[in-house]
């Protein structure tokens, strides 16, 4: 089996390609042409991959692509992933994030019809959700460019299996979070800031709303549901996450912990940082996912934090975190 | 004096608009395509040569590309619109499957370039977006502001696209930002592949004997149709607001194609039975079968209300395809539009400009 990963530098498309060697898989991986990639996430399997450089903006270039590779299974995690940023360069977002997955399923039709589509789909098309928690049934509300471009393409994706039969699957995927979550995001920057203290290497933590609930659950974990859509009987959309939202104050409780401080004496509240408070809760509903797939998380919360935390430790600290107090 | 931009001038929407626009005193700017073909039958009788004597020139077209950010801003910054009125787009529904890029380019990407050129020269020009009721989709009749939406179609998906970047803008940068979600409207403008036009023009063929039959696809779709120069007055209306809100724009009434073929061949004592074939090709791919406009905020809010209904809308469609095959017509439907709307819009301009251009 040949397997063709769009984004496959990212947290999502390094744990994948890892989980499909693993498996006797063929891994492609497109990157971009302009950006420099991330090594560091490919660094123990890039001897293993075949790298394809191309632009999601050129329908040429997607089209190159899938004639050189000619995969049985496409998995498209290429976007500019963190939501908060989109606001900066919205038509961009729009290109890639939302076009570009109209660009890979023409080249799809076109070129090879038989394979496996992948879509990541994201829990910010819910963005404010107006009931929770949601299912594949919730209708749609998002709230910034990234969450409507990633909407486009998810539409995009099921019309594509309706119209033309493609096998093509729509991912609905919660925030899930690794020791490769970029430092944007509010798990990593946490961890990475608690180990900092804890090393002396800064003093505070700054962050919003220390009472907002997110679903959060563990990459590796996802990128299982994703292999296991690709052989379900029919291409389907799935909502997939916890179901179970915890709150950024018990991340910081529990990542602190971990390195016997207390997260009290360190996290100072930025009012910058605060968003808009949401109408609902972004909570997951899997049921669907857990009935149909057999999927469940197997990476608890507090393992979560943990992973994340040591892994920091031993990346800043040179050696690992031993619990001596 | 107010200066109002429109995006699509060329079309159907756009021609009726710049018309109500010039007729209530703005400077009216038109974004136009550059294209091998002259494209702006629907606007000839608009425009007047800047090196004419006398005339006073209040209306202007411009070359521009929705593709293209940098022309858009420059655009927005050189004429300063007090309001864009942004109606461009692929607009065909059925060729919308066959150009899922091109059109996601410029009915969805396009809408988001205009946005970020009018927040880049301060935001204060006031934004309509012209959405669709083919956003609705497979959504359960009737349709308002609150139904979730279910895009069947690439065209649908783009304009969604444009929906939510227009609802974003206007909470994110505080832009006064309108969606207009108009179901079907129609006029004697329309382009003739879309198929209320392509009845009435095959109508006036078979009367004169240049045509024996014509092809269709899905007879029982239903649509609330209702005539395109009631509902640019619609969108003027959205941006004279005091805030930025989103509207849905219909008559209420929902019929079949096989309606309009009844309404249309019976006025001129016809059955269309004799004439019409059923070609599998018209069908799309994922027919949206109902939709039906509950349009009760723009009658309380803006206090609009449409002048024609289909019985009507047919009759003026078929008068103005007649005259123009050169045939006569029963008349009721210019009677009717004589009677019924104000003196912007003139029958004669229904009949002379409304031929060559097709859906874009």
């Amino acid at each position: 089996m040949k397997a063709l990963i769009f984004g496959i530098d990212g947290q999502d498309g390094s744990y994948l390609a890892e989980l499909l060697l693993a498996r006797g898989y063929q891994v492609a991986g497109w990157v971009p042409d302009q950006i420099p990639f991330s090594q560091s996430n490919l660094a123990s399997i890039v001897d293993r991959i075949d790298l394809i450089h191309g632009d999601l903006s050129s329908q040429e270039s997607v089209n190159n692509c899938l004639e050189e590779t000619r995969p049985d299974e496409i998995y498209n995690l290429a976007a500019p992933s963190f939501p908060a940023g989109s606001w900066e360069s919205t038509v961009l977002v729009g290109d890639i994030a939302g076009l570009g997955v109209a660009r890979i399923l023409e080249a799809m039709r076109q070129i090879v019809p038989q394979s496996h589509f992948y879509q990541a789909s994201s829990s910010e098309i819910f963005g404010s959700p107006i009931q929770s928690p949601q299912n594949e049934c919730t209708p749609f509300h998002p709230r910034n460019p990234y969450g409507i471009a990633k909407l486009y393409a998810h539409w995009i994706t099921v019309r594509y299996r309706e119209f033309y039969g493609l096998f093509t699957t729509s991912g609905i995927l919660y925030n899930h979070e690794s020791p490769r979550r970029g430092y944007q995001f509010v798990t990593r920057k946490i961890s990475k800031r608690a180990v900092e203290i804890k090393l002396g290497l800064a003093d505070t933590l700054k962050l919003g709303d220390l009472d907002a609930r997110r679903d959060w659950g563990y990459a590796g974990d996802y990128v299982e549901a994703m292999w296991l859509m690709m052989r379900a009987p029919v291409p389907d959309t799935y909502v997939i996450g916890t179901g179970i939202p915890h709150s950024v104050r018990e991340f910081c409780e529990l990542a602190f912990t971990c390195l016997n401080l207390d997260y009290r004496d360190y996290v100072v509240r930025d009012p910058e940082l605060v968003r808009p408070p949401e109408q609902a809760q972004l909570t997951a509903d899997s049921g669907k996912a857990r009935r149909e797939l057999g999927w469940q998380p197997k990476v608890s919360f507090d393992e979560l934090v943990r992973i994340m935390v040591l892994s920091d430790y031993k990346a800043i600290n040179g050696a690992p975190y031993q619990n001596t107090e | 004096m107010k200066k109002a931009l429109v995006t699509g001038i060329t079309g159907q929407d756009g021609s009726y608009l710049a018309e109500l626009l010039l007729s209530k005193g703005y400077e009216v700017h038109g974004l136009i395509r550059r294209a091998s073909t002259f494209n702006t039958q629907r606007i000839e009788h608009l425009y007047r040569d800047p090196h004419a004597n006398g005339e006073t020139v209040r209306f202007f077209l411009h070359y521009g590309d929705l593709a293209n950010t940098g022309n858009l801003v420059d655009l927005i910054y050189s004429i300063h619109p007090d309001e864009v009125y942004h109606l461009a787009a692929q607009s065909h529904v059925r060729v919308s499957f066959d150009l899922p890029e091109y059109t996601g380019d410029v009915t969805g990407l396009g809408t988001i370039r205009i946005l970020e050129a009018i927040r880049k020269s301060g935001g204060e020009t006031r934004f309509y977006q012209a959405s669709s009721s083919e956003m609705f989709g497979a959504a359960k009749p009737p349709q308002n502001e609150q139904t979730p939406f279910e895009p069947q179609s690439p065209y649908a998906a783009a304009k969604l696209y444009s929906y939510w970047s227009a609802r974003n803008y206007r909470q994110g940068y505080k832009l006064f930002a309108t969606n207009g979600i108009l179901f079907n409207h129609e006029s004697p403008r329309r382009g003739e592949t879309f198929v209320t036009r392509k009845i009435t023009r095959a109508l006036a063929a078979i009367l004169a004997g240049k045509q024996k039959k014509l092809y269709l696809g899905n007879l029982d779709a239903k649509r609330d149709w209702g005539y395109a120069p009631d509902y640019v007055v619609a969108m003027w209306m959205m941006l004279q607001q005091e805030k930025p809100d989103d509207f849905v724009i219909g008559t209420g009434e929902s019929h079949s194609v096989r309606e309009f073929l009844d309404e249309a061949f019976g006025y001129v004592n016809l059955d269309w039975h004799a004439y019409v074939e059923i070609d599998q090709r018209y069908y799309r791919p994922n027919e949206v079968d109902y939709l039906l406009a509950d349009a009760s905020r723009a009658r309380q809010a803006l206090n609009w209300e449409p002048r024609i209904y289909f019985k009507d809308l047919v009759r003026i469609m078929v008068d103005a395809d007649l005259e123009l095959a050169g045939m006569s017509s029963p008349g009721e439907g210019r009677k009717l539009l004589e009677t019924h709307h104000g003196s912007w819009h003139r029958w004669e301009h229904q009949v002379v400009s409304m031929d060559g251009n097709r859906a874009a």
